[in-house]
C-alpha cells in the first residue's frame, strides 16, 4: 500500500519524541497494547503513524491464508487453517510486511467483523465468510484516526476482539473465527469529546502531544515539509540511511526483548506505583513492565534501569490514573517518581 | 486453539472461583455472572473453565451476533443444492451440552440478553421465524462478564443469573508481584507455563467429575432449606430464584467437598455468591457522587484539603466545602456577604457538594427502583445506515440498505422452481429485506441555569453547582452531550454547545459567575432554539433541559408583564417535544411558588433543591431520562 505513494519518513519528524518513542516501543514489543495519541490538529499524528509503516519488521505468516496467520503460533489459527490441518496440508510460511490498516469512523459492523460474501452465495449457492478490517488488522497496526468519535456499537467490536485477541464472527448463516491480533494505535483530539474508559485501558501507552514551541524547530518542520512536497522521493531518499539505522535498532531490541529476564525491583516497582494510583485493575503494572523493557530494549540495554521505568509510567499511567471523571489524579508524578527509587534503592 | 491461562494459575478470587467450580459441578444452576472492574482478568477466568471441564467446549457469543446465527434461520446452502428447506441451528442449540460465553453482556443487545436467557432457563429455544416453527432442546452452561463502569443490565436480568460474584483488583503487593511475574511467564510461554499447573487442573477436573456424580445423593436438611428462605427473606430477596439458587450452589459446594449432605457452611457460601446481586433491602451504594476529601481512601492530610481550597482556581481543583467557613473561602476575593449578593455585582461561587443522607430514608425503595432502572440506555431505531443490525423487515419504498443473507433465506426455498440464469439462486423483488438498525443514543441535556443575583442570596450557586456537577459525572459515564446556558442581565448565553467533553463543562462551570437580572423568558426561548435547530442534534437524540431556577423572571423582552409573558412562552414551548426538568432553588420562607407554576407550564418533572441533595439529584433526574422506557 505504500509502494505508490512515498510516505513522510519518520526519521524526518522534528520533536514529538515521547510520540515516536511510544510507537517504536510498541513495534518492539507488541503486547504492550498499542498507542493512543491525543492533541491538536495539526501536530503530525497521523504522519507519525503512518510513517511507521516503513519502519515495521517482516514476519512470517501461513501462506495462502487470508487472515496472515502467525505461522509461529500453530495454537491460534483461523478457521480456514485449521480446517488446511485437518486435511492433512502441511502449512508453509511465507515473509509478509507488516503494515498500518485504517479504520474509517464511518465503517459499518459487517466490513469491521466480515460477514457472508454475498456475491459466493448468489453466484455458487454456497456460505463463505468474507474477512473484514478485524481480519485484515491481524498482526498490523490499526489505526483510528479521531478515535473518539467512532460510534459506540463499533467500539464494543473493538474490545471484543482485543480482549480475546480472536474474531468470532456470528452473523449472516455464518460462523467463524479467525485470530484478530492487531496493535491499536489511536489519535483523537480531547477537545472533541472524551473517550471510553474501557477502551482507554486497552491502550497500552498514551502521549499527549502539543505544537512544537520553538521557533526554530517551527522553521525546521515547514522547511522539511515543504522540501517533501516538492520532492517526496528524492526527499525520502536522502532519510534512507536513517531510516535504516532505526530499523536495525528496532530488529536488535527486539531480540533483547525476548531475552529480558525483568527483575524483582522492576515488578516491585510497577506494582507499588499501581497500588499507590489506585488504578483500575492489573493492566497497568503489566504495561509498566512490558514498557520499561521496551524502552531499555530500545536503548541497547540488556537490563532494565529506573529511568526506563520512568519513561514508562510517564507513557502508560496518565490515561488510566483518573479512575473518575474530573478527579485529580492522587499523585503527582514526583511521587512515581520517588516510588521507583525507592524500589530501586533496596536490591 | 489457544492455550489459556490455567484456572489454578489466577491468584486470589476465592469466590469467583468457588462460584466457577459450583456452576461446572452442578448444570442445573442457571448462569454464572462475573462482574468486575476493567482489568481484573474476568474474561481469563471464564476462558480457564474449558480445561476444566474436560469435555465441553467454549462457544462465544460475540457482540456481532444476528438473530439468525443466534436463534438459528433457514440454511442457504441445503435449500440451493438439494433444494431442501432445513433449519441451521443458531449458537444456543449448537451450544448444547457445552458452556456458552457473552463477554460484556451488558453491552449486548436487550434482544439477545433475553433470548439467552430464556433459553439458559427453560432449556429449549423456540423458533417462530421465517416460516419455521421449531422447539429445540438445549441445556448449556451460562458464563457472562460486564464492567458495570460500562452501563448497567437492564432490571431483572442479574437476578436470572444464579451466580453472580465480582472480582476485585488485589491490593496485597506481595501477591500482585507474583501475579504480574506469573502473567509474563505465561504470556513468553503458554505452553510451559501451563504444564506446570496441569496436575492442578487434572486434579480439579476430577473433583468435579466426581462431584458430578455424587450430586443426585446430596440432600439438604428441612431444617436447612427453611434457613435458606429465611435468608432470602431477610435480604428482600424477590421471588424464588434467589431461593432456589442458593440450594443448588450449596448442593454443588457439598458434593464438591465429597459430602452427601449440605451444611450450615455451604449456605453460607451459597448465599454470598446467589445472593449478593438479589438483595433489595440495603440502600444502594452512590457511585455517582463524588467522594469527600474525608472519607477518600487516600486519606489526604488535613492541611493538604485547606491548601486545595485556596487554589481553588487551579484546573481541575474539586472543593468540598463543609462547613460554612470553607464556603467563604471558596468564594471569590471580593468578599460578598453571605446573605445576599447585590444584583448588579457578579461573584464567582465555588462548586459545592450536597451529599447528605438525611431524608433520603422515606423514599428509598423509590430511589432504588429508579436506579435499576436508571442504566438502561436508550436505543432508536435508526433509518441512516448507521447502527448496529438487529433485525429486518419488508423494505419500504426506498431498497438502500438490503438485508442481503435475510433476502436469500426468503427466496431460498422458491429455488428449486425458479429460474437461474446461470447463478444459483435467483432473487426476486418479493423476496428483499431490509436491514433494521439500532443504535444506542446519545442524549443531549442541556443544562440552562439562573445566574441572576437572586442565585447568589445565601451562596445558593454553590449548591447548584454541586448538583450539575453530579449531574455532568453521569453524563460522562452515559457519554451524553451535555450543553450549559445560562441567563442573566438582558441575556442567555450559550457557554458549552452540547459536547461529549464534559471536563470542558466542568471548567466552565467553576468559573461561571453569578449576578444580575433574571431573562428568564430569554433563557427558556433559547434554550429550546438550540435543541430543535438541526445540527446541533440529530433527530433521534432524546433532548433534555435541566432548568436550576428560582422562577422569578424579572426581564421582558416586549412590553408585557414578565410573568404573562413566561407563562405563554413555557406553553409554547412544551409543545415542542423536548422535555424539561425543572429544579427550584427557592430557598426560605414564604415561598412565592414561581417556579412550581412554571414547571406547570412547561409540563415538566419539578423537584425542590432543598428536598434533593446532589445524589438524590442526580438519581431523579437519571430516572426521568433513562428510566422510560
Amino acid at each position: 500500500m505504500t509502494d505508490e505513494m512515498p510516505v513522510y519518513p519518520f526519521s524526518a519528524i522534528v520533536g514529538q519524541e515521547d510520540m515516536k518513542d511510544a510507537l517504536l516501543a510498541n513495534i518492539v514489543y507488541p503486547s504492550i497494547g498499542g498507542v493512543l495519541i491525543r492533541g491538536e490538529k495539526g501536530t503530525a499524528k497521523s504522519t507519525a503513524v503512518r510513517a511507521v509503516a516503513d519502519l515495521l519488521p517482516r514476519r512470517r505468516v501461513v501462506g495462502g491464508c487470508a487472515f496472515q496467520c502467525d505461522f509461529l503460533d500453530a495454537k491460534n489459527l483461523c478457521t480456514s487453517c485449521r480446517e488446511r490441518i485437518a486435511q492433512g496440508e502441511t502449512l508453509e510460511p511465507v515473509a509478509a510486511k507488516m503494515r498500518v490498516v485504517e479504520l474509517p469512523l464511518s465503517a459499518t459492523e459487517d466490513r469491521v467483523v466480515g460477514t457472508l460474501d454475498i456475491e459466493h452465495a448468489i453466484t455458487k449457492g454456497r456460505k463463505k465468510f468474507e474477512p473484514g478490517v478485524l481480519a485484515i488488522a491481524n498482526g498490523n497496526i490499526l489505526y483510528v484516526d479521531e478515535v473518539n468519535l467512532l460510534d459506540d456499537h463499533i467500539v464494543d467490536l473493538l474490545l471484543d476482539a482485543a480482549a480475546m485477541g480472536t474474531n468470532y464472527v456470528e452473523r449472516e448463516g455464518i460462523s467463524y473465527s479467525h485470530p484478530s491480533r492487531f496493535m491499536l494505535v489511536g489519535t483523537m483530539n480531547p477537545e472533541e469529546g472524551d473517550l471510553r474508559p474501557q477502551l482507554l485501558d486497552r491502550f497500552g501507552l498514551a502521549v499527549d502531544v502539543e505544537g512544537e514551541k520553538d521557533a526554530g524547530r517551527r522553521a525546521e518542520i515547514i522547511k522539511r515539509r515543504l522540501a517533501f512536497e516538492r520532492d517526496p522521493a528524492g526527499f525520502c531518499r536522502n532519510y534512507d540511511a536513517q531510516q535504516e539505522e532505526i530499523r536495525q535498532r528496532i530488529e536488535r531490541a527486539r531480540t533483547l526483548v525476548a531475552k529480558l529476564e525483568p527483575d524483582e525491583r522492576l515488578l516491585r516497582a510497577a506494582v507499588r506505583i499501581s497500588l499507590a494510583l489506585g488504578v483500575d485493575g492489573h493492566r497497568a503494572d503489566l504495561t509498566l513492565v512490558k514498557g520499561a523493557a521496551a524502552f531499555a530494549a530500545l536503548a541497547g540495554r540488556s537490563s532494565v534501569e529506573e529511568m526506563d521505568i520512568v519513561t514508562a509510567a510517564r507513557l502508560s499511567l496518565p490515561h488510566r490514573m483518573r479512575r473518575r471523571p474530573f478527579e485529580e489524579s492522587r499523585m503527582e508524578f514526583e511521587q512515581i517518581r520517588s516510588v521507583i527509587a525507592e524500589s530501586y534503592a533496596c536490591p | 486453539m489457544t492455550v489459556q491461562y490455567p484456572f489454578p494459575a489466577i491468584m486470589g478470587q476465592e469466590n469467583a472461583k468457588k462460584a466457577i467450580l459450583c456452576a461446572l459441578a452442578n448444570e442445573d444452576i442457571n448462569g454464572i455472572l462475573i462482574v468486575g472492574e476493567r482489568g481484573t482478568a474476568k474474561t481469563t477466568l471464564i476462558r480457564s473453565m474449558e480445561a476444566l471441564s474436560g469435555e465441553k467446549e467454549i462457544r462465544t457469543i460475540p457482540q456481532n451476533v444476528t438473530e439468525d446465527r443466534l436463534l438459528g434461520a433457514i440454511d442457504i446452502e441445503t435449500a440451493v443444492t438439494e433444494g431442501a428447506v432445513c433449519l441451521s441451528p443458531g449458537i444456543l442449540a449448537e451450544g448444547n451440552r457445552q458452556i456458552l460465553f457473552v463477554d460484556d453482556i451488558n453491552l449486548l443487545r436487550e434482544e439477545a440478553v433475553h433470548s439467552v436467557l430464556s433459553a439458559s432457563e427453560t432449556r429449549r429455544i423456540v423458533i417462530e421465524r421465517e416460516g419455521f416453527s421449531d422447539n429445540v432442546e438445549t441445556k448449556f452452561i451460562l458464563a457472562a462478564t460486564m464492567d458495570p463502569a460500562e452501563g448497567e443490565l437492564p432490571f431483572c436480568v442479574p437476578d436470572r443469573f444464579d451466580l453472580c460474584v465480582r472480582l476485585d483488583r488485589i491490593e496485597d503487593e506481595e501477591m500482585r508481584i507474583e501475579l504480574l511475574r506469573n502473567r509474563l511467564l505465561f504470556e513468553r510461554a503458554p505452553e510451559e507455563f501451563s504444564a506446570a499447573y496441569e496436575h492442578d487442573v487434572v486434579s480439579l477436573r476430577e473433583t468435579i467429575e466426581n462431584a458430578q456424580e455424587r450430586l443426585p445423593y446430596v440432600s439438604i436438611p428441612d431444617g436447612h432449606l427453611e434457613l435458606i428462605s429465611n435468608l432470602c427473606l431477610e435480604l428482600g430477596v424477590s421471588g424464588q430464584r434467589g431461593d432456589l439458587a442458593v440450594a443448588r450452589t450449596a448442593k454443588a459446594l457439598a458434593a464438591l467437598d465429597k459430602r452427601d449432605s449440605v451444611v450450615f457452611d455451604d449456605i453460607k457460601l451459597a448465599a454470598l455468591l446467589a445472593l449478593e446481586h438479589r438483595r433489595g433491602e440495603a440502600p444502594p451504594p452512590i457511585p455517582d457522587t463524588p467522594p469527600c476529601p474525608e472519607t477518600d481512601e487516600c486519606g489526604d492530610p488535613p492541611h493538604d484539603d485547606s491548601h486545595k481550597n485556596t487554589g481553588s482556581d487551579g484546573p481541575g481543583t474539586r472543593t468540598v466545602p463543609r462547613s460554612p467557613q470553607q464556603c467563604d473561602a471558596m468564594e471569590s476575593s471580593e468578599g460578598t456577604g453571605p446573605a445576599a449578593a447585590p444584583h448588579d455585582t457578579e461573584s464567582v461561587f465555588g462548586i459545592g457538594s450536597t451529599f447528605e443522607v438525611i431524608g433520603y430514608l422515606n423514599e428509598k425503595s423509590k430511589i432504588a427502583t429508579r436506579r435499576q432502572k436508571s442504566g438502561r440506555r436508550t436505543r432508536v431505531i435508526c433509518s441512516d445506515r448507521s447502527g448496529r443490525y438487529i433485525s429486518f423487515r419488508l423494505p419500504g419504498k426506498n431498497k438502500n440498505d438490503i438485508a442481503f443473507a435475510a433476502s436469500l433465506r426468503t427466496a431460498a426455498p422458491y429455488q428449486r422452481f425458479r429460474k437461474k440464469r446461470g447463478l444459483a439462486i435467483s432473487l426476486k423483488a418479493s423476496d428483499l429485506r431490509e436491514k433494521v438498525r439500532e443504535k444506542k443514543t446519545a442524549r443531549t441535556i442541556l443544562f440552562l441555569v439562573d445566574g441572576s443575583g437572586s442565585m447568589g442570596a445565601r451562596r445558593r450557586m454553590v449548591v447548584v453547582k454541586g448538583a450539575i456537577l453530579s449531574l455532568l459525572t453521569d453524563a460522562y459515564q452515559k457519554r451524553d452531550r451535555v450543553g450549559l446556558m445560562v441567563f442573566q442581565g438582558q441575556d442567555a448565553r450559550l457557554l458549552l454547545p452540547p459536547t461529549k467533553s464534559t471536563d470542558v463543562a466542568v471548567r466552565l462551570l467553576r468559573n461561571l459567575p453569578t449576578g444580575g437580572r433574571t431573562p428568564l423568558v430569554k433563557g427558556i426561548v433559547e434554550a429550546a432554539t438550540l435543541l430543535t435547530r438541526g445540527g446541533c442534534a440529530t433527530p433521534e437524540e432524546n433532548k433534555t433541559v435541566v432548568l436550576l431556577t428560582d422562577g422569578r423572571g424579572n426581564v421582558s423582552s416586549g412590553s408585557k408583564d414578565p410573568y404573562e409573558e413566561l407563562s405563554d412562552t413555557a406553553k409554547k414551548v412544551a409543545g415542542t417535544g423536548i422535555r424539561f426538568v425543572v429544579v427550584d432553588t427557592e430557598e426560605g420562607y414564604p415561598r412565592i411558588g414561581m417556579a412550581l407554576k412554571l414547571a406547570g407550564d412547561l409540563e415538566a418533572t419539578y423537584f425542590r433543591l432543598e428536598e434533593l441533595d446532589s445524589g438524590r439529584l442526580a438519581d431523579s433526574v437519571r430516572g426521568l431520562v433513562y428510566g422510560e422506557e
